[in-house]
């Protein structure tokens, strides 16, 4: 017995001690965290992001496999030479479980990490964010409310039916039912019905002119004819990669796709692993169990063997009331514009993953973007003066309402925000709320007395078109607390117009106005950052997307 | 099925078994109205807190949109007749369609729980090891440095939360050692950490109640009478004090495993991304996926009860004296 118990006291000796390495450990990590320059490779900055060249994303060439050229699909029996090549698996971690894989459905993230490599849509986006041919060769309006596609040939899904106008009208008359419920229900607004015209063309209706179609369609992804609930866990695309198995709760997997109409991937087959916690995730990468791990904190770039960044499409904001009598003035929300450090934000809470907004919610890349404009320098004396002008030299007192736990440092923001504004002598109550509650009380009219007077979020554009913002800055917008004629009526252009020369002029007059008339506090463009394994090849892309057809292990 | 109330009479086990269906009749009976009120306070309280509908539709989505959503998820008709109908349901084993997963919340349960279970079982195995044999022997010699030991082990573990406990031991036993993954369920050595997190966790708390009611046990007359007779000292222990202190052990082991299923398994899970029944829960709560949620819950509380039950039986196989009430 002695002898025994000895062992199991020096057992529990060693795993103390080791603990107690490990935490000691821990703390010199964090030290290094404390310092600002990281040994760590990060992304060339912003607009290198999407440098990469023009091609669509199935196109993009990376070191081909020597075995899918060798080996055309036909002969099921060339098995043999596989077996000293190590086949190429990828493994991607993600935070929550995608509720189904039918990719006309889902659309958060997580999801779309497995569905945007099996399914494909008519119109592709390239790496510069640019709409590009994709299962449709060309696009055009036919009249006020009909577009026309021609659509690519010789394209199969992965069961081995043909991609036709069929299938092609089938999957968006299968998005637009009535009984359908999803969440792309953005991409379908005003879409009536596709019908076959052809062998390979198809026609679209809207219920009025529509000059946002083709973005839309660029999120329409494109099923087999006939395809019913089955998508949700065995999922057929056209896509580089076809499903191969979904493990509920731990990870799907899928697969190269030989019968591919375009240039496939290098890696042969890829894992959509579920870990939760963020703090595991990097532990899994750094054991390299997992290559990708998406949305990592500032702070964590010292955790991971590779990071890389890219601008995001979310740009964080303070929306004003406009029908607050005190912010009715556009002096007054020019002055509130100047009173806010950006440089200091972006550098304090995002450790310089971020940038000022261009005080207009869009990207370079975008449709609509105004050169001329950028962000509000900060000027505490101007906006004080401007106060002043506006009469109220002392100030007033005003409500800033912030969602708890929905956006990266949100709360942090809010307070560093309200300190700014009351140096400029406003009196600044902040009120957190709980999401769900915030989402409906912000959509209360300005007009209404519950209306937030100052409402802090992130617009996200990931149609990269003006467009998007619609609903913040139009009268009577679903999220707007702000009537300005102008702006309202070159919006309209710009969702109705066809010719796209003339939507990005009538954009761009809108978002100058609107700098003389704001309607929000410009804050920051977010980066999203990635930890990567160390031999993980890959440029993140502006539009948030993760092609497995782009990434190759080196 | 009435159970005939047969007169104690001659027969030692005619009584006790008799007893022994009615008991569990009794607690069968008592578990459905528990449940039942389960199912009335997550149904009133999951739909009391958000819309759904809301949550799913598109950030930007209209009016008219959310209300379509609303139409087609079923949630225009008034709460009353909802909730009527889910309670019919429920008892007839339909807990709805997830609007989320496309398919019966019951399905979603079903490939978790599994999961769960494993889990629980694998780590409660380890938490008695550690807590009952442990405790047992460190009250046996108090002052001793097994004792010392495992009792700040013990301290620790419960001074820390359990999913903190869980990341030290990936950076440990993944990280710098490599002998375990770090998460997932990839194969036998997965369940290892998360396991050893609720042994530790758990175990530390039965090994406090163990380790004291042995130290006091020990201290009686009956084991000084034992040990001036000449037993041996691990005569005494195993055999008397034993015995002595086994109810007061199986109920703490047996709350801890009920514990467990309480929800504090569920941060583990989350944290060894094991893909249990707390993690479905979370992503369920996040998303509003009620159906999910409810049957979640309703499951697991199903699994309350019957942990309570066999506990209550244990006791009757343990100690004689919780026979006669």
């Amino acid at each position: 017995m002695r002898p025994n118990r000895n062992r199991a006291v020096a057992r529990w000796l060693l795993a103390v001690s080791v603990m107690a390495l490990v935490a000691a450990g821990c703390g010199g990590d964090d030290d290094g965290g404390a310092e600002p320059a990281a040994p760590v490779t990060t992304a060339a900055p912003a607009d290198d992001g999407g440098g990469g060249g023009g091609d669509a994303p199935a196109e993009t060439t990376e070191a081909p496999a020597p075995d899918t050229t060798e080996a055309p699909s036909e002969t099921p029996t060339t098995e043999a030479p596989m077996e000293d090549m190590e086949p190429q698996e990828l493994v991607i971690a993600v935070t929550t479980e995608p509720s189904t894989l039918d990719a006309q459905v889902v659309n958060d993230r997580a999801a779309r990490v497995v569905t945007g490599n099996l399914f494909e849509s008519l119109i592709f986006r390239d790496r510069n964010a640019q709409l590009a041919p994709g299962l449709a060769l060309s696009w055009g309006p036919v009249d006020e409310t009909t577009w026309e596609f021609t659509l690519r040939e010789g394209v199969e899904f992965h069961d081995g039916t043909p991609f036709n106008a069929q299938s092609a009208a089938f999957s968006v008359n299968r998005m637009v039912a009535e009984d359908f419920e999803t969440q792309r229900g953005s991409y379908i607004r005003g879409i009536l019905s596709a019908e076959a015209v052809g062998d390979y063309t198809i026609r679209v209706s809207t219920d009025g002119p529509d000059a946002i179609l083709p973005l839309q369609m660029a999120q329409v992804p494109m099923v087999p004819d006939g395809a019913g609930d089955e998508m949700n866990d065995s999922p057929v695309g056209t896509g580089p990669y076809m499903f191969a198995g979904w493990d509920r709760g731990q990870s799907i997997t899928a697969e190269l796709f030989d019968g591919y109409w375009g240039d496939g991937g290098s890696i042969d087959r890829f894992v959509v692993r579920i870990v939760p916690d963020k703090q595991t995730a990097l532990a899994a990468l750094q054991n390299d169990e997992v290559h990708l791990v998406l949305d990592i904190l500032p702070e964590q770039i010292d955790m991971v063997p590779q990071a890389k960044n890219v601008p995001a499409t979310e740009f964080s904001y303070i929306a004003f009331n406009t029908y607050v009598p005190e912010m009715s003035d556009p002096r007054v929300r020019v002055a509130m514009n100047l009173a806010v450090d950006k440089e200091t934000l972006a550098a304090s809470l995002y450790g310089g993953f971020a940038r000022p907004n261009n005080a207009q919610h869009l990207t370079p890349e975008s449709l609509g973007f105004n050169d001329d404009i950028g962000p509000f320098p900060y000027d505490p004396d101007q906006a004080r003066a401007l106060l002043a002008e506006a009469g109220y030299p002392d100030g007033f007192q005003v409500t800033m309402n912030v969602p708890i736990g929905r956006y990266l440092r949100g709360e942090e923001t809010g307070l560093l925000v309200a300190q700014y504004l009351e140096d400029i002598g406003l009196d600044v109550d902040i009120q957190q709320w709980e999401w769900n509650e915030y989402r409906s009380a912000g959509r209360i009219p300005g007009t209404e007395e519950d209306a937030l007077d100052l409402k802090y979020g992130w617009n996200s554009n990931e149609w990269f078109d003006s467009a998007r913002v619609a609903s913040h800055v139009t009268c009577g917008g679903r999220s707007s607390k702000i009537c300005d004629e102008l702006v309202t009526e070159m919006f309209e252009i710009g969702v109705t117009v066809v010719d796209q020369n003339e939507r990005d002029q009538a954009y761009q007059r809108a978002w100058a106005r609107l700098h003389e008339n704001p309607h929000a506090i410009y804050l920051l463009q977010q980066d999203l950052i990635y930890g990567m394994a160390a031999n993980l090849v890959w440029e993140p892309r502006l539009d948030d997307e993760y092609y497995v057809a782009e990434m190759s292990l080196s | 099925m009435p159970t005939p109330q047969t007169p104690a009479a001659g027969r030692p086990d005619g009584p006790a078994a008799g007893g022994l269906v009615l008991l569990i009749l009794r607690r069968l009976r008592d578990g459905i109205i528990t449940l039942a009120l389960v199912v009335a306070v997550i149904f009133v309280l999951t739909n009391l807190v958000g819309d759904p509908a809301l949550v799913y539709a598109p950030v930007d989505a209209t009016d008219e949109e959310v209300e379509r959503l609303a139409r087609a998820f079923g949630l225009d008709d008034p709460f009353l007749q909802r909730f009527a109908e889910y309670f019919v349901d429920v008892f007839t084993g339909d807990f709805g369609d997830s609007h989320w997963q496309k398919r019966p919340a019951l399905n979603a349960v079903f490939d978790a729980l599994p999961n769960t279970i494993m889990l629980t079982l694998a780590g409660i195995a380890g938490a008695a090891v550690f807590g009952i044999i442990g405790g047992i022997m460190a009250g046996a010699r108090p002052g001793s440095v097994f004792d010392r030991v495992n009792n700040l082990t013990s301290v620790a573990a419960l001074s820390v939360p359990n999913f903190w406990l869980g990341l030290l031991l990936i950076v440990v036993f993944s990280l710098r050692l490599g002998l375990f993954p770090t998460s997932g369920k990839l194969g036998w050595s997965s369940i290892v950490l998360p396991a050893a997190t609720v042994a530790i966790v758990h175990g530390g708390r039965i090994f406090q109640l163990v380790r004291s009611a042995t130290v006091e046990e020990m201290s009686k007359p009956y084991v000084l009478v034992a040990r001036s007779k000449g037993f041996p000292r691990r005569t005494v222990l195993w055999r008397h004090v034993l015995r002595n202190t086994g109810l007061t052990t199986a109920t703490i082991a047996g709350w801890e495993y009920v514990r467990l299923w309480g929800g504090a398994v569920f941060a583990i899970e989350w944290v060894f991304a094991w893909p249990g029944i707390g993690t479905l829960m979370i992503n369920a709560a996040h998303r509003q996926d009620f159906f999910v949620l409810q049957a979640a819950v309703i499951i697991a509380g199903a699994f309350v009860v019957t942990s309570n039950l066999l506990v209550d039986l244990m006791y009757r196989a343990i100690d004689n004296r919780v026979k006669a009430s």
